[in-house]
């Protein structure tokens, strides 16, 4: 009976116990979610400028009919307060308001550049990863020799290139000199989109099977995928190769070589499995910078994603755009935090009841 | 057993892969040639300002690129020349320019077969009047609108008014499928809601059609098959794509991916080599600095005599080396290519300047020089040009501090007068030179600058002479005397005409520059 009851109550206590870890960690997100709309909302009323103005510029803006119309519109005629409550209630129904600039729904322009900057920085998070995992690891495993000097010459370099000037070289060296790649934009023009199932452009041709389109895709995807990984691979890179370097030291990877493992089956089966957690950490941060990087990544590459988009609204002083971006910036964010206390939770059971 | 059933996994995966992508269903790409050996497809590399394919509610630059080679108006212009010239109708007017008549030609037809008629220009015109939401609105302040039969219109204003044929020929006054619009929730008055369709649609009469409308990404015209007017589309397809980096517009040129790249600066069209077209010319923008009149905002700037030690302290050549092709130094408030344009700008002379400084009562304050430091205009650069004024004023003994800011919160004390002494920029709402009257005393730009009507009354009667003027000949006239007269003693420094650069690859012919739809598309064509 013991044998068979107490693991069954432990089951039962680990179930019980994620469960309020994970209720704990979504409550926590929506109230930050709030506060990060209130802040953002409040941010940009208090930036110096007239929307009215900047949005309808010299000629309109003399014209009062017009700045009266386009207050009312806008809803610009409100008190602050007044807007905020107006915009909560309007958020709750997924209605983010209309751009001044664009006259569209935000809701509607953000779920055109959410994809187009999701998939960018899905590919390069996923590079990144596979990258920096194997030159961290292997600067770690031959830690003074010459390969952990180049790596940690390559990754301090890839930390300190400006991310913009790299995009025009890359793009000037990789499109114009070599033609490796195709031009700026999602699609060449002479192109058509693909019906939408996922905004993912290369997915979506292939669930088409259209390989005229998928390759395209890929052709223009190539160069601010790399140029946008780069700084984050040389990130993780060196973070890594910390981790790795702190677990190879461990009591238990000492063990396992002292019984004979081979030093790859050790780094593979014991330290990159104990470095996993600081890396996951590691790289819910690094996608954050990822996701900054993309604003003169996609300037670039003339990528229609949320950069732009952010780049215009706050350009514009387009109030309730730039809050949009700010709600979505903070999603993500919360997003990837949870789901990565959700995998610590589930891969360290301490973390669950602290 | 694990690695087997792995590396079969990842057949099967790569497998599928190839295959979906193998059953090419094709791409609607269309790369072929129009069946004579000549491009099929032009593809257009700019930085977009776009907002709607309602011509109506439009009035940004890349909203007039597009919607003027879509959509007919009244008058149009033809190269580079400002004068207006007959597009959909002739245009006759009364002495006291207060009376235009507009006769259709009745052969013209929208893209649906059917014919352009009084009824249509009624109400695309009226509708703009109506819509006081939209940014165009202001355009027929003033301006009635009469049919007075099938094929004739009478336009009719207050005042003399000899800018209205420049007016009518602005993208926003384009001429609409009046059926076809009401049908599609078009209206008279605010209540319009014909924007959607006509951002999907075309409901004009112009040689191409717009085939889809991204206003982040790109903007397709096909031809227009109906068209009967008298410049046919060369294209089958026009794609004017975003992109708002200039180098990558210059990438894109040089790498073949686009043709025609419309926002390089002047450094970079002298780039490039012989196997592109350049059109660098002056635009119709000015960067000025405005010395501020109003005591309480600025009591060292205040005087005449200040902003005359200003406008002899500089050496325009050297501020001029600052802004690349194209560009030339201002010679007055009223750029070169319009009527009243003075043939030559200030030079500098240090003795007049230090002159003018003693009487001005100038103590070696130090004054900040506001200026937008995130808008370049025809590609010049607000903060080297300021670095220069700074340093050239210093010279003089004129202390000065760089306060840039963003365009969005520095407009704010440049258009309410309260920035003492900042540097902007000036371009016509329409191709037309009243669009520089603004900067009289008492007039909107004039105020900006602390500068009341009573400050200086024989230039406010210029400006009155000027707008009401009612020949071309007097009008010239009188344009040339305020043009010359806020030269001598205004409170602004026109610095320099930003050139205006677009470059082709040599496929492309008819590049022109025009002040409203900066390129037009009606005009180009393959090269033979």
């Amino acid at each position: 009976m013991t044998a068979t009851t107490t693991p069954a109550r432990r089951t039962g206590t680990g179930r019980h116990s994620l469960a309020r870890f994970l209720a704990r960690r979504a409550g926590t997100s929506v109230l930050l979610l709030l506060g990060v709309v209130l802040v953002t909302f409040l941010l940009t009323v208090m930036v110096p400028g007239d929307p009215v103005r900047a949005a309808l510029g010299e000629g309109a803006s003399s014209n009062p009919a017009t700045v009266a119309a386009y207050e009312e519109k806008f809803g610009l005629n409100k008190s602050v307060p007044e807007r905020f409550v107006v915009y909560l209630g309007n958020m709750l129904s997924g209605d983010l308001g209309t751009s001044i600039t664009t006259g569209r729904p935000v809701a509607d322009d953000l779920a055109k550049a959410v994809p187009a900057t999701g998939e960018v920085a899905f590919y390069a998070i996923i590079l990144s990863l596979a990258v920096a995992v194997v030159l961290g690891t292997l600067a770690a495993y031959r830690r003074g020799k010459a390969t952990d000097q180049v790596v940690r010459v390559v990754s301090l370099v890839g930390l300190s290139i400006p991310t913009f000037w790299m995009a025009i070289l890359a793009y000037n060296f990789f499109f114009l000199e070599l033609g490796w790649v195709r031009g700026s934009g999602r699609l060449s023009p002479t192109i058509t989109p693909p019906p939408r199932i996922t905004g993912f452009y290369t997915v979506d041709f292939l669930l088409n099977g259209d390989s005229v389109g998928f390759f395209d895709a890929v052709s223009h995807l190539a160069l601010p995928v790399f140029v946008l990984s780069l700084f984050t691979i040389a990130l993780l890179t060196r973070f890594i190769r910390t981790s790795v370097l702190e677990v190879l030291d461990a009591d238990y990877a000492r063990a396992a070589r002292a019984k004979g493992l081979t030093g790859p089956r050790v780094v593979f089966a014991y330290v990159l499995r104990g470095a996993a957690l600081p890396i996951l950490t590691m790289v819910g941060i690094a996608f954050g910078t990822l996701l900054s990087g993309t604003v003169l990544v996609e300037a670039v590459f003339a990528w229609p994603g949320l950069g732009t988009y952010a780049y215009n609204a706050a350009k514009g002083l387009d109030l309730l755009a730039v809050t949009g971006v700010g709600l979505i910036i903070g999603i993500i964010y919360l997003v990837i935090n949870f789901v990565i206390d959700v995998l610590y939770g589930l891969l360290d059971p301490r973390v669950r009841l602290s | 057993m694990a690695r087997p059933r792995a590396r079969a996994a990842a057949a099967l995966i790569a497998a599928t892969a190839l295959a979906l992508a193998g059953c090419s269903g094709g791409n609607s790409a269309d790369n072929g040639g129009n069946g004579e050996g000549a491009p099929s497809t032009l593809v257009i590399d700019t930085a977009f300002s776009l907002e709607t394919g309602d011509p109506g509610r439009n009035y940004v630059p890349t909203g007039n690129l597009v919607l003027h080679a879509v959509y007919d108006t009244l008058l149009t212009f033809t190269g580079d020349d400002t004068t207006p010239q007959p597009s959909l109708a002739t245009m006759e007017q009364n002495e006291d320019a207060t009376e235009f008549t507009f006769t259709l030609d009745e052969d013209r037809v929208f893209s649906d077969g059917s014919p352009v008629t009084a009824d249509d220009v009624v109400f695309s015109l009226n509708r703009v009047a109506g819509m006081t939401d939209s940014k165009a609105n202001f355009l027929m302040t003033g301006i009635t609108v009469e049919k007075v039969d099938d094929t004739t219109v009478v336009l009719k204003t207050e005042q003399p008014s000899l800018q209205l044929p420049a007016i009518v020929t602005n993208p926003s006054l384009s001429i609409l499928n009046a059926e076809e619009v009401e049908a599609n929730g078009g209206a008279v008055d605010t209540a319009d809601a014909a924007q959607e369709f006509l951002d999907g649609a075309s409901a004009g009469s112009g040689p191409y059609l717009l085939d889809s409308l991204d206003l982040t990404t790109q903007v397709v015209l096909v031809e227009n098959p109906e068209y009967n007017g008298p410049t046919p589309p060369a294209y089958d397809k026009i794609v004017v794509r975003n992109v708002t980096e200039s180098a990558t517009q210059l990438i894109n040129l040089k790498g073949g991916d686009s043709n025609i790249a419309v926002d390089l600066s002047g450094d970079q069209v002298e780039s490039l080599g012989e196997d592109f077209t350049v059109d660098s010319v002056p635009s119709a923008e000015t960067i000025f600095l405005l010395i501020n009149q109003n005591a309480e905002v600025a009591p060292a700037t205040a005087t005449p005599a200040f902003a005359e030690a200003i406008r002899y302290a500089l050496d325009y050549d050297k501020i001029l080396e600052l802004a690349g092709a194209g560009a030339a130094q201002a010679s007055g408030v009223i750029p070169p290519m319009f009527a009243g344009a003075l043939d030559e700008g200030v030079s500098q002379d240090l003795d007049r300047a230090q002159a003018a400084l003693a009487e001005s009562g100038y103590a070696g304050e130090t004054l900040k020089l506001q200026f937008p430091n995130d808008n370049p205009v025809g590609g010049v650069e607000f903060t080297p040009v300021a670095e220069r004024v700074q340093e050239q004023l210093k010279a003089v003994g004129i202390n000065i501090e760089l306060a840039p800011a963003p365009f969005a919160t520095e407009i704010d004390p440049y258009v309410n007068g309260t920035g003492a002494f900042s540097m902007w920029y000036w371009g016509p709402d329409y191709a037309d030179t009243s669009s520089f009257l603004p900067f009289g005393p008492g007039e909107k730009v004039g105020l900006r600058a602390g500068w009341p009507a009573e400050a200086a009354p024989e230039i406010a009667a210029q400006v009155a002479a000027a707008r009401n003027a009612t020949s071309g000949d007097e009008r010239t006239e009188a344009f040339t005397a305020y043009a010359t007269a806020m030269q001598e003693s205004g409170p602004f420094v026109p610095l320099i005409v930003p050139g205006n650069n677009v470059a082709s690859d040599t496929s492309v012919t008819g590049l022109t520059y025009n002040p409203t739809w900066t390129l037009d598309l009606t005009a180009l064509s393959p090269a033979e």
